[in-house]
């Protein structure tokens, strides 16, 4: 067969038609069906999600004094890929980060590409160290933007204000039990960049602005937590115990004033902190409360009319034995008011109150003073405390409970505890925290006193507030912790101390003492306890140890408070309150 | 005697002027959109610079929030006033007005004491 000029045109132009059909459907194939695909991977090679990163809270006192705020530091990194001179930017970056050559050297000759070599760099060395890097045109070394948490007290209430770990997570504190609020949101922004990596502005695509962390208020009040810390501190050195803790709050609303714990521990220096250090003890330890307990026994009785305050109770004159157990008083007390079993802290007589109430209904007057339940706090890692039930008490577990042993309270629970006899009767929830806003004081909420429930009834209260009175008197167990021209209602207790192996420690106790001021209106509630002080054994009694360091507290709290002398004391001695102000003008 | 070739085509005038305005048209277009589009990219730049300059401006204010907070903390003012920066002066004890005590009222045996030890 013979082509012709007609039919070879045919034919070429069938191959092309063949050849472009070909082009158009793989033309099709990649715009239409792969079309996602490969339009992701090329977004891939130059579209990148760019993090904006949202600024932690800052955390503040009840009169906006920071505690926790940030600083803006770099992370400086190393690409070991893109480093053109590793001898001299080892040098360079060990001197100026002084860091070890060694270290630094090793790093920098791996085959990594993604190298920490220090985080939390203050911006101005950072830009030293980039502004040497550019003049001996060393490359490989990134900036990452960073910040950084700063206490600015340092270890001033740092049980309660906690920190964050590396990743700006709170992990103890109220930085741990707040994150959620504190930490905010971070935003995002698609960026296109070039070659050089530089980002093309014309090309920036979908937009979300981070929200910065919500500033925390808190209740503490930075003036009277100062008053507290000294006094601990003084406290830490005369008497040396293993711990310590104190806690003032506001009966009426439950509000923590301040709170500090020793061991404690730098906020600042945080990864030279010990574990032991780092524990906020008012809330995570338990102990024996020992005679400051008996507020909660007599309060029962009291209020299941069982007694009144001027019943008198035979006090067996110092050794009753109950139970094949005998009971000891430490003095010989023949009758004694319940006022007086207060006052003197009898432990007798504190049993037989207990003994009137019978277990289940003082185990449930216990219950309602709120110990073996958390108190609900807003701090991470409370626990609460050990009371145990009435089936698996022991025969003489009826003595012993009513004088605060065989159980195990948090201060923080004995400090509600006498926040309900201060207030009239009703356990309040301890709070910690006041408010929180925005970062330009905008409220998002504001957290009330919440009244757990009514405990006793006022007159109840009351009463037990009169027989308090007693205690902080001549007649009582801590005169010592008077406060001049003030009157004081408070208990002391003394317990010994529980070893790690069950069973009481010779020589070693846990004292306290627990009151408020003024006595008729209380503006704080106070709980000072010391762990193993190291004191005279005669001496080592929570009236003679915490009581001093607790009237210290209060008298300065008073002053700083504003509060007015009691009445009738000022009533009393006019004259010569005249007389004192114009002779220390001279 | 056939007729003379012409040598020369005829120009349409009209049609020329057309077409000239017409590529005058979209070259002018073409060098406004480049024009344009070399300024978005002059305005980016310059906004890319105005955000590094607040942001550095933002953090020079958190790092100068967070020094006066720390150079005003109560530890630290604590500290200036033992080193004897702070020229504060304590009150002495002898400064202080203290209350009396009421004289002892016999029908209420519990009265508040005076603490001497308390009191420094």
């Amino acid at each position: 067969m013979k082509w012709n000029c007609r039919t070879r045109c045919a034919l070429v132009c069938l191959g092309f038609i063949f050849l472009f059909s070909l082009f158009s459907f793989r033309l099709i194939y990649l715009q239409m069906i792969k079309h996602d695909e490969y339009a992701g991977l090329a977004a891939e090679k130059h579209v990148i999600k760019q993090p904006i990163f949202a600024e932690r809270g800052t955390i503040l006192d009840a009169n906006n004094e920071i505690l926790a705020n940030n600083i803006p530091v770099e992370t400086v990194v190393a690409d070991a890929s893109r480093l053109n001179n590793v001898d001299a930017t080892v040098n360079l970056v060990a001197d100026e980060l002084k860091l070890p050559r060694a270290e630094v050297s090793e790093k920098l000759h791996s085959d990594r590409r993604y190298i920490v070599l220090k985080r939390e760099v203050a911006k101005a060395n950072a830009d030293l160290l980039g502004q040497k890097l550019h003049a001996q045109n060393l490359r490989g070394v990134y900036f990452e933007q960073d910040a950084t948490r700063v206490y600015p007290n340092n270890t001033m209430l740092c049980h309660v204000i906690g920190f964050t770990d590396f990743e700006h997570k709170g992990i103890q504190g109220v930085e741990g039990s707040l994150d959620e609020y504190l930490h905010g949101q971070d935003g995002y922004r698609y960026i296109e960049h070039n070659r050089a990596g530089q980002e093309i502005v014309l090309y920036r695509g979908q937009e979300r602005a981070p929200r910065n962390g919500y500033q925390v208020h808190l209740t503490v009040d930075l003036n009277l937590q100062n008053i507290v810390e000294n006094e601990i501190d003084a406290a830490m050195r005369e008497y040396s115990p293993k711990k310590a803790t104190i806690i003032l709050m506001r009966p009426q609303t439950g509000e923590i004033l301040a709170m500090a714990n020793r061991p404690a521990f730098d906020l600042n220096k945080r990864a030279d902190a010990k574990p032991e250090e780092m524990k906020n003890r008012a809330i995570c330890d338990m102990m024996e409360p020992g005679s400051t307990f008996k507020i909660v026994t007599a309060a029962a009785a009291l209020n299941e009319h069982k007694y009144s305050l001027d019943s008198y109770i035979f006090c067996e004159n110092g050794v009753w034995n109950y139970g094949g157990t005998p009971l000891h008083d430490h003095a010989a007390f023949s009758d004694l008011s319940v006022k007086d079993i207060l006052v003197k802290s009898s432990n007798i007589g504190a049993a037989k109150l207990g003994i009137s109430l019978g277990d289940q209904k003082f185990y449930e007057y216990i219950r309602r003073f709120g110990f073996g339940e958390r108190t609900g706090v807003e701090l991470p890692g409370e626990i609460p405390g050990l009371i145990r039930p009435p089936q698996s008490w022991s025969k003489i577990s009826i003595t012993h409970i009513p004088m605060g042993h065989e159980i195990g309270v948090t201060p923080l629970q004995m400090t509600t505890a006498m926040c309900a006899i201060a207030n009239g009767g009703t356990l309040m929830t301890p709070r910690i925290v006041k408010s929180i806003t925005t970062g330009d004081g905008k409220t998002i909420s504001t957290l009330k006193p919440i009244a757990l429930r009514r405990v006793i009834s006022s007159q109840t209260a009351a009463q037990i507030g009169m027989a308090l009175r007693g205690v902080v008197s001549d007649r009582g167990t801590a005169a010592a912790a008077a406060v001049p021209g003030f009157i004081i209602a408070g208990k002391t207790g003394t317990a010994q101390k529980v070893g790690p192996h069950g069973g009481y420690e010779k020589g070693k106790e846990v004292v306290s003492f627990c009151g408020y001021l003024p006595a008729d209106h209380p503006e704080f509630v106070g709980l000072v306890v010391l762990d193993d002080a190291q004191t005279k054994p005669e001496q080592n009694y929570g009236g003679q140890v915490a009581g001093p360091i607790f009237s210290r507290i209060a008298e300065k709290a008073a002053r700083y408070l504003d509060l007015e002398p009691h009445e009738e004391i000022r009533k009393a001695v006019p004259v010569e309150r005249v007389a004192l102000t114009s002779s220390s003008r001279h | 005697m056939s007729k003379p070739r012409r040598n020369w085509n005829e120009v349409n005038a009209a049609s020329l002027a057309r077409w000239i305005v017409l590529t005058g048209f979209l070259a002018l277009t073409g060098l406004c959109y480049v024009y344009l589009t070399l300024q978005l990219y002059h305005l980016g730049d310059r906004k890319k610079a105005l955000e590094t300059e607040v942001a550095n401006l933002r953090m020079q204010n958190e790092v100068a929030s967070a020094q006066i907070a720390a150079l005003t903390s109560r530890s630290a003012l604590q500290r200036r006033l033992k080193e004897g920066y702070l020229k504060m002066i304590p009150i002495a004890e002898h400064d202080i007005v203290r209350l009396s005590l009421p004289p002892r009222n016999p029908d209420d045996a519990i009265q508040p004491v005076s603490n001497r030890r308390s009191a420094r």
